[in-house]
């Protein structure tokens, strides 16, 4: 069967991000170059030339943007300045609209202010709860303990907690399904048996937990180290708060040895740390990875740089006994936390944290499927 | 007889003869044959002191016939004959031995080698002792001039030679003067405008006091040779004689005819046109379909009849830049239309040339590219109802994908191709054609626009594809070879020529029909055959079919080359 070409895909596609593939020539040096790429997962040029043909069928079933970690090396080299990195960085965000199929991630991706409006409304809407629902006259008791729980009705906030989590979560197991559909399903090239989901799905984990692909990017340790040391520490942040906010949001002050403030001090170093050290080169575009910058790529830094900052400051206002100064911190910490997740977890940035490790495991699927298939002789995806 | 008194020489070419063949010890066996009387090697003979050792010797040992063992004659043949005159000898006292191109680089065998050269030398050393000295022959230059063809070569050549002072005939088929480029709109890569370019120059040839330009005009048959030659013509059907001394041949070409490639669909599909078609377009300003519409998709495919073994095997080299002209134009004229250029590969080199293709690349041009040895893109009818005209299915080759592309217009970048009269042309003229009519030049790095035959010159695209700035530069060039020889009013032809034995020709004509060059020609009061010494090439054709040996090629005589090849099976051969 043939494909019609589309010449108008492209042009869509700028919305998501830049990269100027009418350059590329299609010499190769791009995959060449790249410590990732390998036998039947040749990219970035494959890429580049399905978009320039306008290939959305192909391309929306195309995993291999999930197994690219951009250390820059095929954009830094590229003879035609046609930015095969962006390109595939571009083509992350346009995968995480294709398998959103509210197509709420499309309009975040496409529209700054859209984004911007949505997350306003949630601002202010957490701001206008706690006005209704809060006390803030409650003082700090008299051995100076402040007690968030009791200033907010930590009930209702349990709650709807727990309503946003199975929200989040149902879109995003839906937009995985989705995923698993366009790159397994769809791809009538390759059979999976059952018993490979079992096999492969543990060296998911492992490279979930250490993103050990990204320190095979030649000299861009460093890169892996922030942006594990960020992941690890967001991916905390998240566990504790969806999972055992009981735990980690106490009105009991710990000894500062104890887990759950070491904890929240590795989680809040983390996001600081790194988030500065990611919006400042992003600022400075410098360094090939981030001179092009997507508004996304600066919402979810300065997001998360604001939750850990006002995390910490309610943590030092709460010793420190002041009250009202730890209730408004509180209240701005979740009309900032609330916007931050509805609109990143499912439909934006932050997806990438399930569907890159998705990308891998089905990756490794169809090479251990078609291995079989055909008895070839394939590296493994280490 | 005088005594025969020869000197060998045997090159070692550095290290490229004598890595393979034992120089040294065949230097001094052949200098044990009769009659040589010195024999030496040395590591370059076609260096200066390697010249000048051959001239010494001539004069020390009063050498009379001299063998340079060495490449190929068509390298150094003359380099050595003028060392031979230097010293005072004849240039036809001299015979070359090929021991690099016909031993050395082909062989791997040092010892097996090394008898080779031997036996290639002895055949030489044979040969030059019955060498005869040869004269040549200084003929006048007539300054007129004839050029053939009316387009961008041949008015630049006729302008370039009548500027100089001298008399140009300027021979046009057509009414009109201005061949192909008259049908273009812009020029490549710059987009000059064609008129622009040919507009002046049809203008100055027409007016100019030294250009007799003769319209709807052609050649019934070209007499003489380099110098004097005349011809027979028809100028709007009536006939005259004229007369020149240099011959320029620039007819040019001839656009494909796509019919033949069936699946194209040209001829039958209303909106499948050429290129040649499409200038036409361009010209009128209105780009549309066949039902006046305006096109919203455009294909433009490359290497029609061009690059393609049921067709023709070359290149036709400006197709390319062609289809990049054209979506330029498409776009600056259709800004909202879908343009696919479908190539085979793109070869823009040149000047200017790459950057335009960089250029359009970046104004939204789809470049698909088909892999000829697998299949040409086939066009159809598109299903009603759909949204374009035509359908073009082709695998594309960059992402190994089936694919189709709507189309409302297919333009067909044509191959140029040779003339239907090419081949009365080359033999009015006595020029050779390869193998797709295209005339040969006589060399094809170091004399791209001079011909085999003396006083010949081809230029433009008659002589193979060419865009107009390289057609410009060649019919330069020609004009340049033409006015030197008219400046030195006098040349020197070869005499290397055959001559025919009155008493023993039968007067059978056999060498009439079979000669090349038609140099020779019948004397009707004796009843035999006369050869035109200054026609004649040399290439011997006569000689080896006159039935009763009348015919003898000067320095290829009989037995010439009997002793010749005597020499060469006097040495012992390997049994193979």
């Amino acid at each position: 069967m043939s494909t019609r070409v589309d010449p108008n895909f492209s042009k869509k596609l700028e919305a998501y991000g830049k990269a100027d593939w009418n350059e590329c020539y299609h010499c190769g040096n791009c995959s060449a170059i790249c410590p990732l790429t390998e036998d039947g997962f040749l990219f970035p040029r494959k890429g580049i030339r399905a978009i320039q043909m306008g290939l959305k069928d192909q391309l929306a079933g195309y995993v291999d943007p999930w197994l690219c970690y951009y250390c820059g090396e095929c954009t830094d080299t590229c003879p035609r300045d046609a930015n095969p990195g962006e390109m595939m960085m571009t083509l992350r965000r346009w995968l995480t609209a294709v398998y959103d199929w509210t197509g709420l991630s499309g309009l975040l991706y496409r529209s700054f202010r859209a984004h911007m409006a949505f997350m306003i409304v949630l601002f202010l809407g957490v701001i206008a709860s706690f006005l209704v629902f809060a006390d803030f006259s409650i003082p700090a008791t008299s051995e100076g303990l402040v007690e968030i729980n009791a200033f907010a009705p930590s009930e209702l906030i349990h709650e709807i907690d727990t309503i946003l989590l199975l929200a989040l979560m149902f879109f995003l197991v839906t937009n995985i399904l989705n995923m698993f559909i366009k790159v397994i399903i769809m791809d009538k090239s390759v059979r999976v048996p059952i018993y490979l989901y079992f096999v492969k799905v543990w060296e998911a984990i492992f490279h979930f937990g250490t993103q050990w692909r990204f320190s095979k990017c030649e000299e861009k340790r460093w890169y892996w180290f922030l942006h594990w040391f960020l992941m690890s520490s967001y991916t905390l942040m998240f566990i504790f708060i969806i999972f055992f906010l009981d735990w980690f949001q106490t009105d009991v002050v710990h000894p500062w040895y104890h887990p759950q403030r070491l904890l929240g001090y590795y989680v809040t170093a983390g996001i600081l740390i790194s988030t500065v050290y990611f919006v400042w080169n992003r600022i400075k575009a410098g360094k090939t990875i981030f001179k092009f910058s997507h508004h996304s790529d600066y919402i979810f830094p300065v997001l998360l740089f604001l939750i850990a900052f006002t995390g910490i400051l309610i943590h030092i206002f709460r010793i420190s006994g002041m009250a009202q100064a730890t209730y408004i911190t509180y209240m701005l910490h979740l009309a900032v936390e609330v916007p931050m997740v509805t609109t990143f977890v499912a439909f934006s940035k932050w997806s990438h944290l399930a569907y890159r490790p998705m990308g891998l495991f089905f990756a490794n699927l169809k090479k251990a499927a078609l291995q079989k298939q055909y008895k070839t002789q394939l590296a493994p995806a280490t | 007889m005088e005594e025969k008194r020869i000197g060998v020489y045997v090159c070692w070419c550095g290290t490229n003869i004598a890595k393979m063949v034992d120089v040294e010890g065949v230097a001094e066996e052949i200098g044990k044959l009769p009659n040589v009387v010195v024999s030496k090697n040395y590591k370059y003979m076609c260096s200066d002191p390697g010249q000048e050792l051959i001239i010494q010797d001539i004069k020390e040992y009063n050498l009379n016939r001299v063998v340079v063992s060495a490449c190929s004659p068509r390298i150094h043949e003359l380099t050595f004959r003028k060392a031979l005159m230097h010293a005072g000898l004849n240039p036809y006292m001299f015979e070359m031995a090929n021991i690099r191109e016909q031993v050395s680089w082909v062989h791997e065998d040092r010892e097996e080698a090394t008898r080779k050269a031997k036996s290639l030398i002895t055949g030489a050393v044979a040969r030059v002792a019955y060498h005869e000295a040869l004269d040549k022959r200084t003929v006048e230059i007539n300054p007129a001039s004839l050029v053939i063809g009316g387009g961008i070569s041949g008015l630049t050549a006729a302008l370039e030679i009548a500027d100089s002072g001298k008399k140009v005939y300027l021979i046009e088929k057509e009414a009109q003067l201005g061949g192909h480029t008259a049908n273009v709109e812009l020029t490549f890569p710059h987009m000059i405008p064609a008129r622009q370019v040919i507009g002046p120059k049809i203008k100055r040839a027409e007016n100019h006091p030294n250009i007799e330009v003769l319209k709807q005009a052609t050649i019934d048959e070209i007499f003489g040779y380099i110098g004097n030659f005349n011809a027979d013509i028809k100028v709007n059907g009536s006939a005259r004689k004229i007369e020149f001394g240099n011959i320029i041949v620039a007819t040019g070409l001839k656009p494909f005819d796509p019919s033949s490639v069936d699946l194209h669909g040209y001829g039958k599909l209303p909106n499948v046109i050429t290129s040649v078609e499409f200038e036409q377009m361009l010209k009128s300003g209105k780009i549309q379909t066949s039902d006046g519409n305006e096109p919203k998709n455009i294909a433009i495919i490359h290497c029609v009849g061009s690059r393609n073994n049921d067709y023709h095997e070359y290149c036709s080299r400006t197709c390319c830049m062609l289809g990049l002209k054209y979506s330029n134009q498409l776009r600056s004229a259709l800004p909202d239309s879908n343009i696919y250029e479908i190539y085979a590969d793109m070869r823009s080199f040149g000047k200017g040339c790459e950057e335009l293709y960089a250029d359009t690349a970046r104004r939204g041009i789809m470049f698909l590219n088909f892999d000829q040895r697998k299949g040409i893109p086939q066009i159809t009818k598109a299903h009603p109802g759909d949204s374009c005209e035509m359908l073009i299915e082709m695998k594309e080759r960059l992402s190994n994908t089936q694919i189709e592309v709507p189309a409302d217009m297919v333009i067909l970048l044509v191959a140029m191709e040779a003339r239907e009269d090419a081949k009365d042309i080359a033999h009015q003229v006595g020029v050779s054609k390869c193998g797709n009519d295209f005339f040969i030049e006589r060399h094809p790095k170091l004399d791209p626009v001079a011909t085999t035959t003396d006083g010949v010159y081809i230029v433009g695209s008659c002589q193979g594809p060419k865009d107009i700035t390289d057609s410009v530069a060649q019919a330069r060039a020609a004009a340049a070879r033409v006015l030197g020889t008219i400046t030195q009013g006098t040349v020197e032809v070869e005499l290397t020529t055959a001559v025919v034995n009155e008493d023993l020709c039968c007067g059978c004509q056999t060498c009439v029909s079979v000669c090349p060059y038609t140099a020779i020609s019948f004397d009707e009061e004796k009843s035999v055959s006369v050869v035109n010494e200054i026609l004649c090439k040399g290439c011997g054709t006569c000689g080896s079919t006159c039935p009763t040996g009348a015919i003898r090629s000067r320095h290829f005589t009989d037995l010439q080359i009997l002793s010749q090849i005597k020499g060469i099976m006097s040495t012992e051969m390997t049994e193979v």
